[in-house]
């Protein structure tokens, strides 16, 4: 009994809203241990190695700002920066256009529509090396489908992988492919339209393009922009696909030489990791100021229902 | 009882703490501890990372085998990766994690990076006083030049060596009238008779020769040669045999010299002015490989690396019988020579464990059974000799002439170079891209002084 009694006033006493507080931490501990181990410490070593100059096999060495200086006269820096920014300018339109067209063709119910749904969706889920080597071979010069397509109709045979030209067509082209993630993000947007609106709509005698234009658009405006945002910084993050058809070379002549895939190179094949995490701080730094100006100018453009009650 | 059976949030965090502390435990010794575990009374283990298909990590497991039954006190842990590129970054990976293999492969292009950061053991007097390794004349002359830094040391010791040759069709070349270049200096063939065979090898849909009037350079039946820029091991015997060379002996690039970029000039007009080869795109759009098209005639001549003999051989090749020979020269014969290096790795903490290792990769018994397939070439000289030869010359691999390659041709003919700390970012920023573009049709004069320039500037600031 005495040492029952010791042990019962020795114990901590925990109140139901401690006992709630820590039940709550653990269960968002995976994000905040992630968040740390895997963000916040690799963050701060790269500011670290930003002065360091450093091969992985020797001790770092401190270089103060000579990455930084180097910033400025990399000529490889510049064309990566070219060839990420025409990249992301043309396939994040594209996507979302093709991708909310898909979701507006799709967003009906007639008999068989999963099955469109699903042939639609599963492209982006097909894994990075296979949409890689099926489309290295759709973009063969001589018997690739695309070119095969292409001159169905009289035009020429287009050197995909090999021009300098052509090489970022290809990669939009193919960038394509995985519509299907924001289709189904806009499926599920447009499949949240009250149908009262649309109705009311008809009523006001709207056709369909009136319909788009006043209800669809402006309620989908948040999903829009939040497809914008993604598809930017995945755009501007793009790396497997390039790594993968180009062999890791960014080819032709660096024309397909993506930030990302820069960084990886300067860090893992050219043993610099000090010039790699400066070079990442830029990448973080473009996504920042391009996100902040989308939020800045296209944001306040967005409609939000919940505003509007 | 239902309240007994309740799992109760105290409960349900006790678990959680107990499986934690169990993953953690059971994470703790993943890795190359791991095997530890599977570690026998007195024996040590040692890890040897490296790369290979299925034909080198065949071999590998094979010379663990013997290396165990000769040492029946080391057990060997071998980590293959299938491609060296891959390779290298994980090895890198491991440097900087403090957990790098005992005894490892290490490129050619880094051997000097890894040995300057002393990542690589000074193996020099162990060699040295080998009963076996030590011989005077026990490798190829070239192994100290590519071994040996600037103060005679060694870090390693070269796997093989690999160097580009021709492989052709015979039938073609006899329906034509031509012998083919051989391996013997005068079977050997300088350039003018290389493009003047080549124009007659060479024919369009119509069976005009290229220096025929009306000859259709789009439509060719057959290419005299195959002469790729992309793998720099084959373009590089036609720089020195211009009497140019890749890496100076300052260590820098050298490919604007006018003898270097006159040769790859020359290599680039062979597809461009003579018609006589195929762009590297068309070949790849064709959707055949060099040794289909060799088999079935498309192809005239192959130039390729001595390891593809292990899959372009009288065995695969069966629709024409398969021949080998030197690569044409310029000035005077010249091919490059290299490969792979095998060396301890300065962290192991069992160094003397590591060295019987990597010395029984330098003996015979690991070296023959790439050499039999002909995937490597010999770079011990025992391995050259009358007797030798008759250890690896396989029938249906090695063509006749083949030991006239071993024993006489590279002897006299091969050159070999020192990569200096830098190529690879020197080579992966600038050198490979214009490569690509000669590749793409670029003048060499456009693109590899400026290339060369900023390749050295990298490598300048290296060595400083």
């Amino acid at each position: 009994m005495a040492t029952s009694s010791i042990s019962k006033t020795s114990k901590i006493r925990l109140t139901p809203t401690m006992r709630r507080t820590i039940v709550g931490y653990i269960f968002i501990s995976p994000f905040i241990l992630g968040f740390i181990f895997w963000f916040l410490i690799p963050a701060l070593a790269s500011v670290y190695l930003t002065f360091q100059r450093w091969n992985l096999i020797s001790p770092p060495t401190f270089v103060g700002f000579d990455n930084i200086e180097r910033l400025f006269s990399d000529p490889l820096l510049g064309q990566s920066l070219k060839a990420t920014i025409l990249f992301t300018a043309f396939s994040v339109p594209l996507n979302m256009a093709l991708g909310f067209f898909l979701a507006i063709l799709i967003n009906r119910t007639f008999r068989g529509i999963a099955i469109f749904r699903t042939l639609f969706y599963i492209p982006s889920i097909v894994p990075a090396i296979a949409t890689a080597l099926l489309w290295a071979w759709m973009f063969n010069t001589e018997f690739g489908l695309v070119n095969i397509l292409i001159t169905a109709f009289g035009g020429p045979k287009i050197p995909w992988l090999q021009s300098t030209t052509w090489a970022i067509p290809a990669f939009v082209l193919l960038s394509l492919w995985g519509a299907g993630s924001s289709m189904i993000i806009f499926l599920a947007g447009l499949q949240g339209i009250p149908d009262i609106y649309y109705e009311a709509a008809e009523i006001d005698g709207a056709g369909p393009w009136a319909k788009l234009r006043h209800v669809t658009l402006p309620v989908m405006s948040p999903i829009i922009f939040f497809n914008l945002v993604l598809g930017l910084i995945g755009a501007f993050q793009s790396f497997t696909i390039v790594y993968l058809i180009t062999s890791g070379t960014g080819g032709p002549e660096n024309a397909t030489l993506f930030l990302v895939l820069y960084i990886y190179r300067t860090a893992f094949r050219n043993m610099n990791m000090g010039y790699a995490a400066t070079v990442s701080w830029v990448l973080f730094f473009i996504l920042m100021i391009l996100s902040g100006i989308v939020f800045r100018y296209l944001g306040r453009r967005v409609y939000y229902e919940h505003e509007a009650e | 009882m239902k309240q007994s059976s309740k799992f109760s949030r105290r409960n349900f965090l006790k678990m959680s703490g107990v499986s934690a502390a169990a993953l953690a435990a059971s994470g703790l010794p993943l890795g190359r501890s791991a095997s530890a575990a599977f570690r026998l009374q007195g024996v040590t283990n040692i890890v040897f990372g490296g790369w290979g298909a299925t034909a080198e990590d065949e071999g590998v497991q094979a010379a663990i085998v013997e290396f165990e039954k000769q040492f029946p006190n080391i057990a060997v842990e071998w980590q293959n990766t299938p491609l060296a590129s891959d390779y290298m970054q994980q090895l890198l990976t491991n440097f900087a994690a403090g957990t790098a293999p005992d005894t490892s492969f290490i490129t050619s292009d880094s051997y000097e990076t890894l040995a300057k950061g002393g990542q690589l053991m000074d193996i020099t007097d162990r060699i040295m006083n080998d009963e076996l390794l030590g011989q005077e004349g026990y490798f190829f002359p070239q192994e100290a030049v590519r071994c040996a830094d600037d103060n005679g040391r060694w870090h390693g010791i070269g796997s093989t060596w690999v160097a580009a040759q021709t492989y052709h069709n015979l039938a073609v070349f006899d329906e034509a009238g031509i012998t083919p270049p051989g391996f013997k200096d005068d079977e050997l063939w300088d350039w003018d008779t290389f493009l003047e065979n080549a124009d007659q090898l060479t024919i369009d849909v119509n069976g005009r020769h290229p220096s025929d009037s009306g000859f259709d350079p789009d439509n060719v039946q057959r290419w005299a040669v195959d002469w790729p820029l992309g793998n720099f091991v084959l373009p590089v015997g036609a720089i020195y045999s211009n009497g140019g060379t890749w890496i100076d002996e300052n260590g820098l690039v050298a490919l604007d010299s006018p003898e270097a970029m006159e040769a790859l000039q020359k290599l680039q007009d062979l597809v461009y002015r003579h018609h006589v080869a195929p762009r590297t795109a068309a070949m790849a759009d064709l959707g055949m490989t060099n040794t289909q098209m060799v088999d079935n005639g498309r192809l005239a001549m192959a130039i390729d690396g001595s390891w593809a003999l292990s899959w372009m051989n009288p065995s695969t090749v069966t629709h024409a019988t398969l021949g080998t020979g030197a690569i044409p020269y310029l000035k005077e014969p010249k091919d490059y020579m290299q490969a792979h290096f095998h060396s301890v790795i300065n962290s192991t903490a069992h160094p003397d464990e590591a060295w019987e290792w990597v010395r029984f990769l330098a003996t015979p018994f690991y070296t023959l059974s790439f050499m039999k397939i002909g995937l490597w070439l010999p770079s011990q000289m025992s391995q050259v000799t009358e007797e030798g030869l008759q250890e690896w010359l396989t029938p249906g691999i090695h063509p006749d002439n083949y030991a006239d390659f071993v024993t006489e041709y590279l002897p006299k003919h091969g050159v070999v170079a020192r990569i200096p700390d830098g190529y690879i970012e020197a080579d992966s920023n600038y050198i490979t891209p214009a490569i690509q573009a000669i590749v793409n049709g670029t003048p060499v004069e456009e693109v590899m002084p400026e290339a060369v320039r900023q390749a050295n500037e990298i490598i300048s600031s290296m060595q400083h």
